[in-house]
């Protein structure tokens, strides 16, 4: 905002250095001159006027609208299939008691779903798990998980944090220990189109950090999930945990309660009105608390997943900006004042007032 | 006599008491071990130092844990460590206070280690003391100070410092004088003489041993001293008073050796008893800021019951499913209790763990490092403040001094200076004008010129103007009565006196140098015209002076000498002159000399001299009225009994010796007076009158004269012609109350006449001490204040120490106006302390006033530089920084809030918690103090210019209710854009926490920087790199913070900066975030422009303009 540098250089009177004073110098406590200790180094002074407040919102509003429009065409073009199934896959016997239906292990939970495509969906198509009311951020959530325990075999011991999943009753330490793996997201999905398979690629669903660094190549699953209360998957002893990428994925808690989770990508392109065959099993206990479990497959952009939301923020924002612009623009023409004018001042517009 | 000087002893009275015998301290003289057997008295080891080694971490942490805030940090710290409530790790919880208690104790250890130096250096120093010699005869050995004891022998040679209070027994000059320069002590430079006993000159100091001294007990009184000696042997008991006795932190000057017993040691000496601290005082920012620190307080407890209700509905509602939630898995199945539960106690019990938690998360509501922030902002300040040239005074080589730390700010604020007179507004280095002699005025300027060289012997160090009339008169006025008046009159100025001539060769062989060395520059004024009319003091012993009169060396004996008190407010000498005749010469202040003289000798000479004087005080001088009287031999002698009767007195000795001068100091012959001129000190009135364009109020209190008030107010242009003189000057209670109902009702004439027209009639209050005396007696001070607070001017003159403070506190009762006294003299001491900020003048009159005072400096008009800019600096500074902390902690916090909403109230953060807890400490913490050391609002020379834009503090435009309203709103829109935006944009998608928090947490940094880059006023490199460099700095942390793979978020903020979106988000809210505070500040600077908003713009566009302008120059360069 305009600005020049005017250091405020005022009469040199600390200077008063000659070298025929030096004797009388070296008894003198005068502060030594310089422009720090006399508070006059170079400055910028900037200051709002007219000109840089309407071209500041001018050029915001200018930058911000072509940049919502562009994420909000962005964000359209984003196909984006949901299916709830969580309700359907009830057998209609168990709606009054889901609770009943996902405990009992002997009721078959394998459930057909057919979705249809809206629109063109080019490759990769990313396959999703929404859980909604699901508090993958509750305290007691987040904080129950050891991260030492997930690298260095050596640490299987160390378990604290992870209560109440810690060890078994017998007292042996659980590998992965903890609320969040114990709860492992167990679902699983098999995609058709007519009588072609669509191949889910489940490979690097995971970060790649999380895989090489904090996840063990050397670390194998013990004592997981033979508790008296199931909370979900279990894991193959034999995979070590650098590669359960399932478990990867969900132990990146969400931010938010309600979230989606990769399961996969399929490298097909899905053409409109295709209709994709799902068959599911719905393993995954989430009657218990009201929570929803939807299934998502969805193109992406730049912009990440469809969410119209940054469009009409950059729109609104720059729209803003540009009502702004115009709105100063009129005040100023109304009502102007000169800058500096020292008739301004208030003992110069009230010359008795003081 | 000026009764500033002597003011001091007034209102120190701690050892004026009478010395009574059953509390005396019995000093063995020579004899260390049975001084101290009974009881036992100090050693002379010193100990500033407050910590040792082992002490040093209880008793710093118990100083440390006096501040509120951090018993707050600790009750946060140590909720923390219980494991139902541990929000955050150990580490991470002790973190912020283990740093602030470790910063903090290592400053303290740094100044101790400093102190316990000195203290060893001081205490290692080596003094000689008499020790018993074994059969040869006792020897002076050198000692460690320390070793020292009360009742030792101690031989000072000449330079040497005092390492106790000594009392002496003998010095290298017959006479028992000994020079001491007492410049550590009170920094006056000038030599003090000090005497010893003639009893005990001449015995040797190991033969004295035996004998017995009784003394006062160990007191603050640097000016006072009681005591007796008794001889072995001899049942007489010597007085000793407080010429007798030099003090420890003095320096022996001119006098080769001296012995002298040890009375008080270490801790118990007077100059370590002087020794107290600053008094501690608050600003009045930081009081209004306690204000808002219970609105947060409130608004951190509405939040966390929020959240604690919340949590229990959320509880309630979903009682049912936290069995089998995955998220929740209420059942511990390891518990040996087939009930038990993993941490869940029921949901009354969960509501108050819930709130617990919520203080714990909420904590930097209230913001904590604000604290440390101000101490570190004032050291800048202070540092700023020394460091200006402008403030340093060149006569008096010294700097400008902040003794107090944490009341920089009230400078910016004040609206009431009370100031001292003598030595504040004026040099108090007194120059000889004018003289009226025997009823003849000689004030003829134009008849004066310096005194011719030529053939003089003795040249004294300061040259005085003389009177070619009255030097023709005094060399060939031969036996005329008029020469011989004349004479008795210069005879008297230099015989009535206490100052020592000290006499050093010249750059001319033939010449002496005179220096003339005495406690009041009045008396050096006097004995140096005499000195220039041709009776020129040249030597002084106890016994007698040597005058050179007119060429002709004459010895006086020094007979009797009444010294100066407040009281009788005169001294007078009883001289033996050459003649074998007893004079008694008498000078002092005409009130209570006209009382004494004999006005039927010649009433047309005092009706003459009286009108001289008066013509005198209204040029603004200090007058003294001299007289004299021969004595005959009966009446000598009767004197010199009840003297020594006296002076050797136990009880009310000082009482039996102001009878003894009243009873001998009557029946006068007035011989004259004298005009001393009192310069004012540089650019006195032109300070006072940007005080008064600033809207200062200016009151001058001070022991003078009421007329020599006002002259002194006009020449410093306090008082103006065209203003309206209120005088109160009563001498009974009920005309003054009279007085006082007739001012009302002026005060009220005029008021209600200035409504009327525009031009309002300034008015002047003058009103004297004994006024005052009868107005704080009759509780009638109410009227007083409306009088008063109506006027542009109060002068109170003939006040006491105490009433100055009376009168600081008159004003301070009543108004919340900030209150500044100014002063340098003990006598400014009590006015100091009381007003909310007390500045001490280091100048002429010793250093109790800038003992007691917040701030010192050089010059009076260093008060304007002083308050116009660096109080206005450091206000505009102060409150900026409070309402800004205020507000960034408390975005941080409202971020947080928004957050746990989504969590199930359960207090989760997304934001890592080392991140929660660097937030304030390294994220944001520097750009702040910075800019508040930094950041200048206008330059100087605006400042200077316009002085009345110091009115910004007096209104206190900087930090008030209303800002810290806007700025709380500011703070809740920009958490909600942080918030809210990211939350919409990321709304049902594969964010993980660490991310999003990793998000949250640079746009919260990013934000408040640049909300504080916004309101920054002056660039410069600092600033630019405080603030870029903390968001970078911010940046780097988080980086390696998700750099550590145990952390649950590792490697978050590089994945999601790989993302478009989060690089989209972080400009949406910055954007969307600053908005409304960019768009209020434009609209505010343009349309509803402050002063200081315009200031800022003419500074802007018309430096260039006024560099090359003259005016500038003449208004802003007040140093001549």
């Amino acid at each position: 905002m305009n600005s020049h540098a005017a250091g405020t250089s005022n009469g040199g009177s600390g200077d008063a250095g000659g070298a025929g004073a030096g004797a009388a110098r070296r008894n003198t406590r005068m502060p030594k001159y310089s422009k720090f200790t006399q508070q006059e180094l170079p400055a910028c002074k900037p200051i709002l006027t007219p000109k840089w407040v309407v071209s500041v919102f001018f050029i915001v509003g200018v930058i911000f609208v072509p940049i919502g429009v562009v994420s909000l065409l962005a964000a359209r073009d984003v196909v984006e299939i949901i299916d709830r199934y969580d309700e359907a896959c009830v057998p209609g016997n168990m709606t009054e008691n889901k609770l009943a239906y996902i405990q009992n292990s002997s009721i078959p939970k394998d459930c057909t779903r057919t979705l249809m495509v809206t629109k063109d969906m080019k490759q990769p198509i990313f396959v999703y798990y929404q859980l909604d009311n699901f508090y993958q951020n509750h305290r007691r959530y987040v904080k129950s998980r050891n991260d030492a325990q997930l690298r260095d075999p050596s640490k299987a011991n160390k378990t604290s944090a992870c209560e109440p999943e810690k060890t078994t009753a017998d007292g042996k330490p659980i590998v992965p220990c903890g609320l969040i793996a114990w709860s492992l997201f167990n679902d699983t999905y098999i995609f058709a189109r007519g009588n072609e398979n669509l191949t889910v690629d489940k490979k690097h669903i995971s970060w790649k950090s999380d895989r090489e660094h904090k996840f063990g190549k050397d670390v194998y699953p013990s004592n997981f999930q033979n508790g008296s209360l199931i909370g979900g998957a279990k894991l193959d002893p034999n995979i070590s945990l650098s590669e359960q990428e399932d478990l990867i994925v969900w132990m990146r808690t969400a931010a938010l309660p309600t979230f989606r989770k990769l399961y996969g990508r399929i490298y097909v392109d899905l053409k409109e009105n295709d209709n994709i065959t799902v068959r599911l099993s719905n393993n995954y206990n989430t009657y218990s608390f009201g929570g929803k479990k939807k299934l998502v497959l969805s193109t992406a952009t730049w912009l990440g997943g469809k969410n119209d939301f940054l469009g009409y923020t950059y729109l609104i924002v720059g729209g803003l900006c540009i009502f702004l612009a115009f709105a100063f623009t009129l005040l100023y023409f109304i009502k102007p004042r000169k800058l500096g004018d020292h008739n301004y001042l208030s003992w110069n517009r009230h010359p008795a007032g003081r | 006599m000026a009764e500033d000087h002597h003011g001091s002893s007034r209102h120190m009275s701690a050892s004026q008491k009478d010395l009574g015998d059953e509390d005396a301290r019995v000093v063995r003289v020579g004899d260390a071990e049975r001084t101290s057997e009974r009881l036992e008295y100090a050693g002379n080891a010193v100990r500033t130092a407050k910590y040792s080694p082992l002490t040093f971490l209880p008793r710093n942490l118990f100083e440390q844990f006096h501040r509120l805030a951090y018993v707050y940090f600790l009750v946060i710290a140590v909720l923390n460590q219980l494991p139902q409530l541990a929000v955050f790790g150990r580490g991470a919880s002790v973190m912020p206070l283990a740093f602030v208690l470790i910063v903090t104790a290592v400053k303290d250890a740094y100044e101790d280690w400093r102190r316990h130096r000195s203290d060893r250096a001081e205490n290692g120093r080596l003094a000689a003391v008499l020790s018993p010699g074994e059969g040869a005869g006792a020897q002076f050995r050198p000692t460690e100070w320390k070793h020292v004891r009360v009742g030792d022998v101690l031989r000072i040679v000449s330079n040497e410092s005092l390492p106790a209070d000594m009392v002496l027994l003998a010095t290298s000059e017959p006479t028992g004088v000994a020079y001491v320069q007492t410049l550590n002590l009170d920094g006056e430079s000038n030599l003090k003489t000090r005497y010893a006993k003639q009893e005990t000159l001449s015995t040797p100091p190991d033969q004295l041993t035996g004998a017995v001294i009784r003394c006062e007990r160990p007191n603050r009184n640097v000016y006072g001293f009681q005591a007796n000696l008794e001889l072995e042997g001899e049942s007489r008991r010597i007085p000793l008073g407080p010429s007798n006795i030099v003090l420890r932190g003095c320096e022996l000057k001119n006098t080769a050796w001296a012995v002298g017993v040890v009375v008080y040691a270490g801790r118990e000496t007077k100059a370590m008893l002087n020794n107290a601290g600053a008094p501690k005082k608050r600003s009045r920012l930081e009081t209004h800021m306690n204000r808002e620190t219970l609105f947060l307080s409130a608004i951190l407890v509405v939040l966390c019951a929020l959240v604690a209700a919340l949590s229990g509905v959320w509880l309630r509602t979903h009682e049912e499913e936290l069995e089998l939630a995955q998220f929740f898995h209420k059942r511990d199945y390891l518990s040996k209790d087939k009930d038990g539960n993993y941490n869940y106690y029921g949901i009354a019990a969960q509501i108050v763990f819930i709130f617990l938690m919520a203080v714990i998360v909420f904590q930097i509501m209230i913001p904590i490092s604000l604290y440390i922030s101000m101490e570190l902002v004032r050291l800048g300040q202070a540092y700023f403040m020394i460091r200006d040239t402008r403030l340093y005074d060149e006569s008096s080589n010294t700097r400008f001094q902040c003794r107090a730390l944490n009341i920089n700010e009230d400078l910016g604020q004040v609206k009431c200076v009370f100031s001292d007179k003598t030595g504040t507004l004026t040099q108090n280095k007194m120059e000889f004008r004018c003289a009226s002699i025997d009823g003849i005025d000689y004030s003829d300027i134009t008849r004066q010129q310096p005194v011719a060289e030529g053939d003089r012997i003795w040249a004294p160090n300061i040259s005085v103007n003389t009177d070619s009339e009255l030097v023709k008169l005094i060399r060939d006025g031969g036996d005329t009565y008029q020469g011989r008046h004349t004479r008795e009159f210069f005879l008297a100025l230099a015989t009535c006196n206490t100052i020592v001539p000290m006499i050093t060769d010249g750059a001319d062989p033939k010449k002496k140098v005179i220096d003339y060395q005495g406690e009041s520059p009045d008396e050096q004024a006097l004995v140096s015209a005499a000195a220039a009319y041709g009776f020129v003091l040249v030597e002084r012993t106890s016994g007698h002076i040597v005058i050179d009169v007119l060429g002709e060396k004459q010895r006086y004996e020094v007979l009797g000498l009444h010294e100066f008190d407040s009281d009788r407010k005169r001294m007078s000498v009883i001289i033996g002159c050459p003649d074998k005749t007893v004079m008694l010469f008498v000078k002092g202040a005409d009130s209570s000399m006209f009382g004494v003289i004999d006005k039927t000798i010649n009433s047309d000479l005092v009706q003459a001299t009286e009108k001289h004087l008066h013509s005198y005080s209204s040029l603004g001088l200090r007058t003294l009225v001299i007289g004299m009287r021969e004595l005959s031999q009966a009446e000598f002698q009767e004197w010199q009994m009840a003297y020594e009767k006296a002076s050797t007195a136990l009880l009310g000795r000082g009482n039996l010796l102001r009878g003894v001068a009243a009873n001998i100091e009557r029946n006068l012959r007035l011989l004259g007076a004298s005009g001393i001129e009192d310069k004012l000190q540089d650019g006195v009135p032109e300070a006072i009158e940007k005080l008064r364009q600033a809207g200062i109020k200016v009151w001058v209190l001070t022991g003078d004269k009421q007329e020599t008030a006002i002259s002194i107010g006009y020449s410093c242009k306090l008082l103006t012609r065209e203003m309206t003189q209120i005088v109160i000057n009563s001498h009974s209670r009920d005309s003054c109350t009279k007085s006082l109902d007739d001012a009302i009702s002026m005060v009220d004439k005029f008021q209600s006449f200035s409504t009327d027209s525009q031009a309002r009639v300034p008015l002047a209050l003058i009103i004297d001490g004994n006024s005052l005396v009868y107005i704080f007696d009759t509780d009638r001070e109410e009227k007083l204040f409306e009088v008063a607070i109506a006027c542009d001017v109060v002068l109170c003159c003939r006040v006491a120490p105490l009433q100055k403070a009376g009168i600081v506190d008159l004003i301070k009762k009543r108004t919340s106006d900030m209150t500044l006294a100014i002063g340098d003299g003990a006598n400014d001491v009590s006015m100091i302390q009381m007003a909310d900020v007390g500045i001490g003048i280091s100048g002429q009159e010793g250093r109790q006033a800038v003992m007691a005072s917040d701030f010192a400096m050089g010059q009076f008009r260093f008060l304007v530089p002083l308050l116009l800019v660096h109080g206005h600096w450091n206000y505009q500074r102060m409150g900026y920084m409070i309402l800004y902390n205020f507000y960034r902690n408390a975005t941080f916090v409202f971020m947080l809030f928004w957050y746990v909403l989504y969590t199930g109230f359960t207090l989760t953060t997304a934001i890592t918690e080392w991140s929660s807890v660097l937030y304030s400490v390294i994220y944001t913490a520097v750009p702040t103090i910075v800019v508040a050391i930094l950041d200048k609002d206008l330059g100087r020379r605006t400042l200077l210019k316009y002085p009345q834009l110091y009115g910004a503090g007096q209104c206190e435009e900087n930090y008030n209710l209303r800002l810290f309203i806007f700025i709380m709103m500011d703070s809740v829109w920009q958490s909600l854009a942080i918030f809210f935006i990211p939350y919409l944009a990321y709304r049902k998608s594969v964010i993980d926490g660490a991310s999003l928090g990793d998000l949250w947490t640079l746009s919260v940094v990013i934000l408040v920087n640049i909300h504080l880059a916004m309101d920054v006023i002056r660039w410069n490199w600092i600033t630019h790199a405080a603030i870029w460099g903390s968001i970078v700095a911010t940046w780097i942390c988080v980086m390696i913070i998700d750099s550590i793979p145990i952390m649950p978020g590792f490697w978050a903020i590089y994945k999601v900066m790989g993302t478009g979106l989060f690089w989209a988000l972080l400009l949406a809210v910055t954007v969307a975030g600053m908005i409304p505070h960019f768009a209020a500040k434009a609209f505010k600077e343009y349309f509803t422009p402050s002063d200081i908003q315009i200031a800022r713009e003419m500074e802007k566009w018309q430096d260039t303009h006024d560099v090359t302008h003259p005016e500038v120059q003449m208004s802003t360069v007040v140093r001549v």
